[in-house]
Parts: C-alpha cells; structure tokens; sequence
C-alpha cells in the first residue's frame, strides 16, 4: 500500500506507463512519452485487438472521441479547455493525460477567487530578495512557469473561478509561449520548451461568474464533456471508483448489484424528475452527477463499514443518498419526500427486495432531517 | 450448406480461411462453416449466368461501379429491386429534382386491419444511387427495359405481422435530428420506408462491435472508411467479389430472426420467380440482362435462386382489394437519414463523394432527359463504348483481403478549402473565428486522422477538428459548428416534384391561385394580397386558400389578415403562403379526389358519418359547409345528420358547444333565408325534446358538469319560442324540471334558477334561501359552489345577473376567509373559461350597480339593502278640465280598475292649503313693501 492517501495517477500507474512507453513505437510529438495512439490507449484501455501482451484497463469512460479531440489539441498549439457540469470526470481525464503525456500530473494552479498573477507566473521569496536582491534564485517559478521550462503540460483547475484579469494573464503565455520578467535585467524571459501545453477545467454551471475574454477562448480549444446518462457506462465508472475507494481503504466489503441498480435508478429518476421541473425549486440543488454517486456509495460503504455490521444495506444507502442530496430546507426536503412517496413507495409495493429497505431507510433519513 | 474443399475459383482462399479457422476459433468448425459458406455464396453469385450486381444503398461506390458497368455492358433489360408496382412511376421522375420518393397511399383498404389506414410507402430516390443510373440508363436508352422484380406494395403489408399495433413506420432517430432539420426530416410524414440494396449488421451488437473496432462513431462513418473508399476505384470484379461476400457476412452473422428472415428470402423468391417469368415471355438472353439487388439478396441461398434452379416457382399471392394510389412527393437528405437510421450529414456527404469521384474519374453520369437542376451534361458527346465481352471472372478476393488498406493521399488543396470555407460560414453565423482557427482545424484534422489510422481526413475528422477549434461554450447563433460543417459538405438537398408529375389536384390549385401572381412552386414563404373588390379573379382564389387551409397543415397556408365566418368575408386578405414546403401535403391530398371541393365534401361527409361522429362535430362540418364551400344541398345533408346524431347521443358532454354551433347558424339563417331551413326546425325541435328528456338525469349525474346541464337549460329557455312555435309542448319543460333533484350545490343553484325563470320560485323567495344558506355555519363551506351554480345559470337565464352582482358582493362580504379564498381560483378560472358568454354580463350588472366614482362610494347603499326607504312620491296629476272630468265622474275608471284587480283609491285635491292663506292675510295687513316693489317696477318700466 503506497504511503500516500492519494498517489497521482503517473504514481499509480507507473508500471502501466513504463511498460506502454517500451513497446510505444509510433511518432510522438515534442518530449512526449507516449504517442498519441498509446495516450488513447492509456485512458480508453486495451482492446484485444490491439494486440498488446498486457491488458490496460480502461481508466476513464466517456466517449472516444472527446479524448481523441483533448489528445490532438494538446498536440497543436493551443490550449484544451475540458468544460462540463461537476463530477463529470474532467479533472481526472485531465490527470490521466497529463500523466500519459509527461509523467508528470502535479504543476496544478488551482483556480480561486483569490488566486492572482503571482499564482500562474512568478512571486519572490522576499527573505531572499532582502538578503541577495532580485534574481532567477529568488523567484519562486509557479507550477505554469515550472510546466513551460520543462516543456511539460502544466494544468489549471477551475478556470472560471478566478477573476478575469488573472485569466487574461494565461494569454501571453499561450500565444508567446514565454514569461518575461521584467525586474531582472538579464536572464529575464523563460521560454516554454517543445511539449508545453496547458489543461485547463472550468464548471459549466459557474458560467457568468467570471467569463472568460474572447482572446482567451480563441486559445483554448473547448471540449465538452456531458454528464454520463448511459446507464451502463455510469454503472462501470461508479464500480470502477467504488473499487478503487476500497482497496484504499482496505475494506473487505461486498457491493449486491441490486443495491448498484437502485442508486442508478434512483439518480436517473431524479435526473428526470429535475429535467421536467419548472423552476429551480422543483430540482434539486444537486448537479447530480456520477461523483455524486460515487460520493453517496461511499459513505454508505464506510457507515456500513465503521458503524453497521460490515454488510450494505439498502436502508444504509437511502440514509447515505438523502443526506447527500438534501442541501436545502425545505425545497430539497419536499422533493425527495416526493421521490420516496410518489416513486419509490410504488416500486416497493410492487417488486419489493431491497427497494422496502430503501424506502424504510429514507423515509427515517428525511424524518431526522425534517 | 456444405463447404466444398479446396476447388473451384476461391479454392485457395477458401483453405486459407479454413486454416485460420482453425488456428484461431475455439469451435473452428462454426467459424469454417461460416468462413467457407461466406466464399461459395461469392462463388454462386459470380456463377450464375444472369448478371447478379450487389450494390448498398446511398453509396457512391456503388453508383460509380454501376455506371461503369452499365457503360461497358449495356445490357438490355435491368431487373431492380423495387416495388413492382412504382414501375409507371419512374418516369415521371424526369421532371422532378432530386431527392424525391416514390409513394404509393392508400386509404379505403381492403384486407388489412382497418386501424392501419392511411397505408404510406415511400422508396426515396438520389441522383447518387446505383438504382438512380439504372433508370435513367434504360429510360433514355432506346431498346432497353427496366423491369421492377420486388413484391408490390400491397405484399410490403400483407407481410407485415398483424399481431401488433400495425406496421411501425422506420422510427427516425429523434436524437440525431437538428431543431433546424426537424422540418425537412419530417418530409416522409409517417410513410414505412423501402430502399434498394439495404445492406446493415442485422443485429445490434454486431454493429456496436464493428463501430468499436473500426474507432468510429456511425455505421456510416464505418462503411466510408472500410467499405466506401477501398472500393472507390475498385475494377469490375472485385467491387462484386467484395460486396456478396458483405452481404454473406451481414447474412450469415444474424440473429434467429425468423420473421424477418422468411421475409427476406420470400422476396428473393420473389424476384426470382418474377424475372424467370419476365425472360420467359419476353425471350431475352440472360447475357444481356442485368439483376441489380442489395449485397445481401446477391448472396441468397433460396431454393429459386438462379436461372438454372429446378425449384418450382414462388406462389404469389393476389393482391388485395386495397386501392393504391401512386405519386411522387418531396424528399430530403434528412427525411432519408432520418427515415432509415444513417448518421446525420451521411447522405449529403455521399453526394459530395459522388460528384467528386465522377470529376475525379472523368465519368458523365447518366441523367434523365429533361430533368431540372444544375448543370444537364450533354450526352451527345458521351461516347458508348462497345459492349465489353465478360471475361471468366478471377480471385479478386484473396488480393483485396490480403492487401493493406490503401491509404489515401491526403487531399491539402480540398481539406484547406474546407478549412478556410468552415471559418467563414462559422463567421456568418456569428462565431469569432479566425485565419488562425481555419490553421488549427486544418492541423487537428491531420492529427485527428493520424490517431484514427489514416493519412487523409475525413469529412467526419473534419468535423470533429472544426468542433474542437472552433467551438466554444456557447453557440451565438441558431446553428453550431457541426450543423456548419454539414451545411459545408453538401448541406441537405430537398427535391421537388415537377408540375407535370403533381396530381392532378395538385396542379389545378396551382392554376387557380395563378391570379395571385405568385410562383408557389418555391420554398419559401409568400406573402399574398388580396383585394377582394378591385379583381373579379381573386375572390375564388381567397375561396380556394379558405379550403386548403381546412385541408392542409397550420403553416402551409395562413392567413395574416381577413377571416371568413359566417355571413361574413373581409373584403381584404393578407396571407402566407408556403406551398412548396408543404409539397407532401398537397400531393397527398391529391390521393383523395380531383379537386379541393371534391376533398372537402368528402372529408366533411365522413367527418359526420364517421363512428366517433357527435352532433356538436356535424353542426361544425355544416358550418365549415356554409362558410368553404356554399352547398344548400351538402348543408341540408350534413344538417339531417346532425339531427340524427343528437338524437341517438345519450350523453350530454357537447352541450355547449352545440348550443353555441345552433345558435349561430340560427342566428345566420334568420339573416340570410325568408324561413329556416328544415334542419334548424328539426333539430331545435328534437334539440327541445331530447334536452327535456335528459335533464332530470344529467342533474343528478355526477359526471356530468354544471357547464353541460347550463347549455341544456341554455339550449332549452333560449329556444324555447321557436320550439314552442313548432310544436313542442312546454309542459314537458315544466315536467323535466319538476322531476329534477340535484343534490350538488352548483346544480341545486342551476335548479332553482331556472324554477326562478318559470316564475316558480320569486326573487324573494331565491334571496331568502341564500341568506339561509349564509346563515347556516354548517353550510356555508358549500356556499361558494351554489355561488358557481348562479354564474353557470347566466348563461340561461341572463336576467338573474343583477341576483348574481349581488349574491357574489354578498359572499365577498361575509364568507369567511378560509372558505373565500380557496374558491376564487375556481371562479377565476370559470369566467376565464366562458368569459366571452359570461363576464360582459356580469361586467354591465356590476357597473349598473356599483358607483362609479369615489364620492359617490360614500352614499353609496346596495341597492337589494334600500328596501326600507318609503317608495318615492307619486306625481301629482296636474290639475286640469280631464282630470276634474274624471274626478267628478270616477265610475269608468273604477270599473277598468276592478277589471285589472287593482284596488287604489282616488286622491282627492283638497282645498288649498293653509299656508296660502296665511301668506294673503298677511300681505293685506302690511302692504308697504308690496306697494314699494310695485312703485319700483313701475319706474322700471316706464
């Protein structure tokens, strides 16, 4: 077990990505590790027909196209821009490519209201500035900075959340491709090495919030990744996750498949329900996505875990998911207490199994939220 | 089937297969069966000696291998897959542009489950089809015939399972349809779609696999890159090596699908029997013929396939008595994609492939004479090749499985034309794109094409590159870029039928709307004006548009300005026209009759004799009879019906809306006819009766609203002059109310409302009973209902408005909060439904009664309150020489008094009052100021 909470994907797959590097025969771009075609592999996994001798599981599920498009966009010369609704993945494709391409996922600015230019060019360690005044050892390289001198991909999280004048400091960078530094005299430009590129993610509900500049937009190529409405692609992400959740956590514990459906179907009927609603309070404040599911299976699992008989339970789930879900009071509330009236009630009557349990457990979870 | 070994053309690709089957199947006896059944179906189909050409649908191709051969060929007779009843059709596709469908309709069927009706087949026709080169080939070929070999029509539904709902029209992918298209998608309306040369993995997976692997998205995407482009310059031989042995694969891999595979290989059955019958009669040598067919009928395996089967002929059914009528009706791009599943964009692209493979190869194409659009290449310098003599065919097989797929060279020229073209349009249509995108596209197109295993971009890499670079977080204008990029690559064609092929009905609309001055052929929307007195020519047009927007859908003819009701034509009309749009529509109407009148009779005749028929739906076909088309005789048959239908109706729902229909159809023969026209008579008198009879039952009925029973005693009080005057009795009125004893408030208020307007229940008494009701705490909740009852009543009874004003201040005053307010949505909600009957009513009473202006408030006292206040003062007759006659004489007029029952007493005029007298004494007593005055005028005047 590694000795990090949470290793970066170019840690945990290590050995995936020594051995794809070995066997990566085709042209690669810049200082890329891997080609193109290994990259899609990496992410998408290994068919047979690839005709690898190992297996590579597949890492992130969405449609191919949208990583073929990330892949070639960091391969031309403008920036990618993964946008989309919350817990749709983009961070961690984000992380997967920035690992299959550079080995190297962690030069993150994460974007904030508070984050400034310092952030995303360069600040000064003033100790040393006092002690040895203005120089290249003095500056203190953002991760941006840091990505361009290597000529690796640096990442920005949440771009939208910072104001625009910081945002609008991304552009020389994109379009230059160096930093000047103007309080030195010499030695004051770093220019980006082949193979620099940056991923940005930004929050398509937070749109409006600080919009980013034309100028901006026509460096980034955008692409938009949908909320998973596939069933079965959703259920694959959520094992896949849930899996990864409790190897972490070294918890021997056993999901039932019918309990994997009713969160499914529970989501997916709330999706719908929200999608016919007629004003905001008729939905809920809940984007819900596949990490919102993913969050809701884990805290059942570790409630079950830590404070039941180690054994999910459908009545351990309900309580999990309306605790999750119910953000606001009374709106929240309401809906749900709807949902488990007007939907799950029926469905237990008529089939009965873990959909009662459900229905007991979220019944007593809105009770001792009310 | 058995696999025959190692012989043969394939005799060495047929080991080879099998060897692979063994070294990497686990049950390789399945997979050789299947391998080495896949190379003898390739071997028959090139075995047989009349000329089998597998070709796909919508594939260019195809359409190239097919012009080719046909050039070296020139075979006499083409047999095709269609329909073998459209064959009078093709002809008339010279004057139409490209796409169109043929069609074939029926709506009186005959054989078929009558809820399947209107029966729609629709076969969609592209200039860029192998079967499109094969009909204008052997058209304007001399001596050469082109025979239709595929079951009719009237076998696509006799085949049809009936055990279902009906036969499903092909479901479009609602998901894959633009907003913007939805209109040109929706060209075939609910038609069930056949297509030569369908040629698709027959079950789901299969697909999902091959799209998988092949790293592409649509099954289109995967027959261009895999199928398409390979066979593009393809020779002869191997195009027909290559497609059979698709269609052996789709063939053979397919899932136990009984139904649809018997039908399948029963029109293999049919086509053989059908052209062995044709070469039988006609005495043509099979050399000379051609069989073009869908890869997956080249590679049949029924027992009638081939010329030298000895297998007995198919047994044909006989057609049914369904009468078919045959057309041509508009299609598109996208009614085709949409129609038969292809990725959206699929068939404009395939257009584009087409016209670039003929310039690329310097082909002219065949082309029906006398066709519009473009440019007509001249024929008379095509030179025909001398028939080719068929060589032994030879493996081409083997080398074009075993070779690598050849890569295209990338295209700059083209790809930067499209790069610089999508930037442009994505500008017009309000992106910020630049030079420096159109860069971008064109090196993420290379890129993209790089990770997808080929050297040239498609045009669905293309437009992958174009969404990435082009695309951001919002689209600023109605179209996004992928829409753009269609619209770029071919864009949706949508044909049109020429005036010569339209049915006849078709074609006399468009001459009698020709005084409009307007060519109504076009697709846009026309604005036509007309004025009606300036030219003795439009006002049949105005009658002709009046009908048609009965007839045809909302947008196809509207009208902006002007309205024709009853008894009433706006002597200027403004309307938009879009005719050519709605081509489909109009042509479909033609299937109906020969002229509009003659449609709209018909449809209102069946309108009314049809089973769901009401008498409220007969009195508005024969209003739509007076206003569209003036037809006393169809007005009085329409009329009986009417009467005929409210008789036999044993329901009250429709009340309303007949009492509003006869109300204004008396009310407009009143105004234009000396009498009523016997109808009216018989149904105000049947109406009265049939009213009558029910209203006892519709009060106590609980599914019967209080809006149906208020048209009841509407219909009953309303009419009750003129059916007395012909005859009702009105003590059956008397009796039907009598009998009646609601138990629901509001129709308790109906009943004593119209008790009120029989005078059988005083105004007083009606008052005194609500103030009961007021005063009752247990009842009071109920009170807004019995409120709702009175505002139904007005529609009876209008003279109760001013107890209506008052029983609703009433209940505003007093009703207590918790019942008032729940109830006022519903009385909102009731005066909004029949405010045009209701609240001018209501509006007058109220304005009569309440003041008007602010000070007037303040004195203000309701009038049903002034009741205590003494009756105002009789004026004094003056006196005079009658008045004195009288007083002296009063016997007369006691006894006309005593007559009338009136018991007054005569006011005597008593002598004058004291104050007079007073006045004259004192004046006598104190003269001076009398004198003065009297001095005073004096000097005045003199």
């Amino acid at each position: 077990m590694s000795d990090m909470l949470r290793a970066p994907a170019e840690v945990k797959y290590a050995d995936e990505l020594d051995w794809l590097e070995s066997v990566d025969t085709g042209p690669k771009p810049f200082s890329w590790r891997l080609s193109p075609r290994m990259v899609r592999l990496f992410i998408l996994g290994s068919e047979r027909a690839d005709g690898l001798d190992r297996e590579i599981p597949q890492k992130w599920f969405g449609d191919r196209s949208f990583v073929e498009r990330a892949i070639v966009t960091l391969a031309s010369d403008r920036g990618l821009l993964l946008i989309g609704d919350p817990g749709t993945g983009k961070s961690w494709l984000a992380e997967l490519l920035a690992a299959a391409i550079c080995r190297n996922s962690t030069l993150v600015v994460q974007g904030t209201a508070g984050t400034t230019e310092d952030h995303i060019k360069y600040s000064w360690n003033v100790s040393m500035v006092i002690a040895r005044g203005q120089s290249r050892e003095s500056m203190i390289p953002s991760p941006i900075m840091t990505a361009m001198e290597q000529g690796v991909v640096g990442r920005f999280e949440e771009l939208t959340r910072s104001t625009s004048d910081v945002q609008d400091a991304l552009i020389s960078i994109l379009s230059e491709k160096y930093i000047s530094i103007p309080e030195l005299d010499r030695d004051n430009i770093v220019f980006a090495r082949p193979g620099f590129s940056i991923i940005a993610t930004a929050n398509s509900r937070d749109r409006g919030v600080n919009d980013l500049s034309s100028a901006l937009k026509r460096r980034f190529n955008f692409v938009r990744i949908p909320v998973v409405t596939n069933k079965r692609s959703e259920a694959e992400i959520v094992r896949f996750r849930t899996e990864e959740l409790l190897r972490r956590h070294a918890i021997d514990l056993d999901v039932p498949p019918t309990l994997l459906d009713i969160l499914l179907q529970s989501f997916a009927d709330l999706r719908a329900a929200g999608a016919s609603a007629a004003s905001d309070d008729e939905k809920l404040e809940s984007a819900l996505s596949t990490a919102e599911q993913i969050g809701v299976l884990e805290d059942a699992i570790l409630h079950s875990q830590f404070f039941g008989d180690r054994t999910l339970r459908p009545e351990t789930l309900a309580g999990s998911l309306m605790g999750s879900l119910a953000r606001r009071s009374p709106e929240d509330l309401a809906i749900l207490n709807k949902y488990l009236h007007g939907v799950v009630e029926p469905r237990a009557k008529q089939d009965g199994g873990d959909w009662a349990g459900f229905l007991d457990g979220g019944r007593q979870a809105i009770a001792s939220l009310s | 089937m058995t696999a025959s070994t190692g012989t043969g053309l394939f005799g060495a690709l047929r080991e080879q297969l099998a060897d692979a089957a063994a070294a990497f199947a686990d049950s390789p006896d399945a997979l050789a069966g299947i391998l080495a059944g896949m190379v003898d179906d390739v071997d028959r189909a090139l075995g047989e000696r009349l000329e089998i050409f597998p070709v796909c649908h919508h594939s260019p191709a195809s359409a190239l291998a097919m012009l080719r051969r046909l050039r070296a060929k020139q075979p006499t007779v083409v047999y095709l897959e269609l329909c073998e009843d459209l064959q009078p059709l093709l002809a008339e596709l010279r004057n139409c542009r490209l796409p169109v469908a043929v069609q074939a309709f029926a709506t009186e069927l005959a054989g078929f489950p009558a809820d399947w009706a209107p029966l729609s087949v629709v076969a969609p026709i592209t200039e860029a089809s192998a079967e499109y080169q094969a009909i204008a080939y052997a058209l304007d070929t001399p001596g050469v015939e082109l025979v239709l070999v595929d079951r009719s029509t009237d076998h696509v539904f006799q085949w049809t399972p009936r055990s279902g709902s009906g036969p499903a029209p092909d479901a479009p992918d609602a998901t894959a349809v633009g907003t913007e298209t939805a209109e040109e998608a929706a060209l075939h309306g609910d038609a069930v779609g056949v297509e030569i040369g369908d040629l698709r993995p027959r079950f789901a997976e299969l697909e999902a696999y091959l799209l998988h692997h092949g790293k592409v998205r649509h099954w289109s995407e995967w027959w261009d890159q895999y199928v398409e482009r390979p066979l593009a310059a393809a020779d002869h031989d191997t195009y027909r090596q290559v497609m059979v042995l698709i269609g052996s694969l789709f063939r053979r891999l397919r899932p136990g699908d009984a139904d649809r595979l018997d039908r399948d290989e029963d029109r293999e059955r049919y086509m053989w029997t059908r052209i062995r019958q044709h070469l039988a009669a006609s005495g043509a040598d099979p050399a000379d013929c051609l069989y073009m067919c869908g890869a997956f009928h080249a590679a049949s395996r029924v027992e009638q396939f081939g010329l030298d089967s000895a297998a007995p002929e198919f047994a044909i059914s006989p057609r049914t008595g369904t009468n078919w009528r045959y057309g041509l009706i508009p299609s598109s791009h996208s009614a085709i994609e949409a129609q038969f599943g292809l990725a959206p964009g699929s068939v404009s692209i395939a257009a584009a492939t087409w016209a670039k493979s003929l310039s690329r190869a310097g082909l002219v194409p065949y082309r029906l004479d006398g066709q519009p659009e473009g440019t007509k290449r001249s024929r008379r310098g095509r030179a025909t090749p001398a028939p080719a003599a068929g060589g032994p065919a030879t493996d081409r097989l083997t080398g074009f499985l075993a070779a690598p797929p050849a890569l295209d060279e990338l295209d700059e020229a083209e790809l930067r034309g499209w790069c610089v073209d999508i930037v442009r349009l994505a500008r017009r249509n309000g992106y910020l794109a630049s030079t420096a995108d159109a860069i971008a596209v064109f090196e993420t197109s290379i890129l993209l094409a790089g990770l997808r295993n080929r050297a040239r971009p498609t045009p669905y890499d293309f437009a992958d590159a174009a969404v990435t670079c082009i695309e951001k977080d919002v689209v600023p204008g109605r179209r996004d870029v992928r829409r753009l990029c269609e619209i770029l690559l071919g864009g949706d064609r949508v044909g049109q039928v020429g005036y010569d092929s339209l049915p006849p009905l078709a074609r006399d609309v468009l001459d009698r709307l020709r005084p409009l001055g307007l060519d109504l052929e076009k697709r846009t929307v026309q604005r036509a004006l007309l004025d009606l007195r300036a030219d003795p020519a439009l006002p049949a047009c105005s009658d002709l548009l009046w009908m048609l927007r009965h007839l045809l859908p909302a947008d196809a003819v509207r009208p902006i300005m002007g309205e024709r009701r009853l008894g009433h034509r706006s002597p200027q009309e403004s309307w938009d026209l879009a005719l050519g749009r709605n081509q489909r529509a109009l042509i479909e109407l033609g299937y109906e009759g020969v002229t509009v009148e003659q449609v709209l009779e018909q449809r209102l005749r069946r309108a009314v004799r049809g089973p769901d028929a009401t008498a409220a739906g007969a009195l508005a076909a024969v209003e739509d009879a007076i206003r569209l088309l003036d037809s006393p005789r169809l007005v009085d048959e329409l009329g009986a019906r009417a009467v005929e239908l409210l008789a036999a109706e044993r329901t009250v729902d429709d009340a309303p809306d007949v009492l509003r229909r006869i109300r204004r159809l008396l009310a407009h023969h009143r105004t234009t006819a000396a009498r009523l026209p016997a109808w009216c008579e018989a149904f105000v008198t049947t109406g009265y009766a049939h009213y009558c009879t029910l209203l006892p039952t519709a009060f106590v009925d609980e599914s019967t609203g209080v809006r149906q029973v208020g048209a009841m005693l509407g219909f009953l009080f309303g009419m009750e002059g003129l059916a007395l005057s012909l005859g009702c009795d009105r003590s059956q009125l008397e009796l039907a109310v009598a009998q009646s004893h609601p138990e629901a408030p509001a129709k308790v208020a109906l009943l004593w409302a119209s008790r009120h307007h029989l005078g059988l229940l005083p105004r007083a008494e009606l008052r005194a009973r609500c103030a009961e009701l007021l005063g009752n705490p247990l009842v009071v909740p109920a009170f807004p209902q019995y409120l709702s009852g009175f505002v139904h009543a007005l529609e009876p009874v209008p003279g109760l408005a001013p107890f209506v004003v008052e029983m609703m201040s009433t209940a505003f005053a007093r009703l207590p909060d918790p019942v008032l307010l729940p109830w006022l949505p519903t009385l909102i909600s009731t005066l909004r439904e029949q405010g045009p009957d209701l609240v001018p009513l209501l509006v007058r009473e109220a304005e009569r009664t309440f003041p008007g202006t602010l000070p007037a408030l303040d004195a203000w006292v309701p009038p049903w309150r002034a009741t205590g206040q003494p009756p105002p003062a009789v004026p004094v007759a003056p006196a005079g020489p009658v008045t004195a006659l009288l007083a002296a004489r009063p016997e007369a007029v006691d006894a006309v008094a005593a007559l009338l029952g009136c018991t007054g007493e005569w006011r005597r005029d008593g002598p004058s009052p004291a104050g007079a007298a007073g006045a004259a004494a004192l004046v006598a007593a104190h003269p001076a100021s009398a004198d003065a005055v009297a001095a005073l005028l004096a000097r005045v005047s003199g």
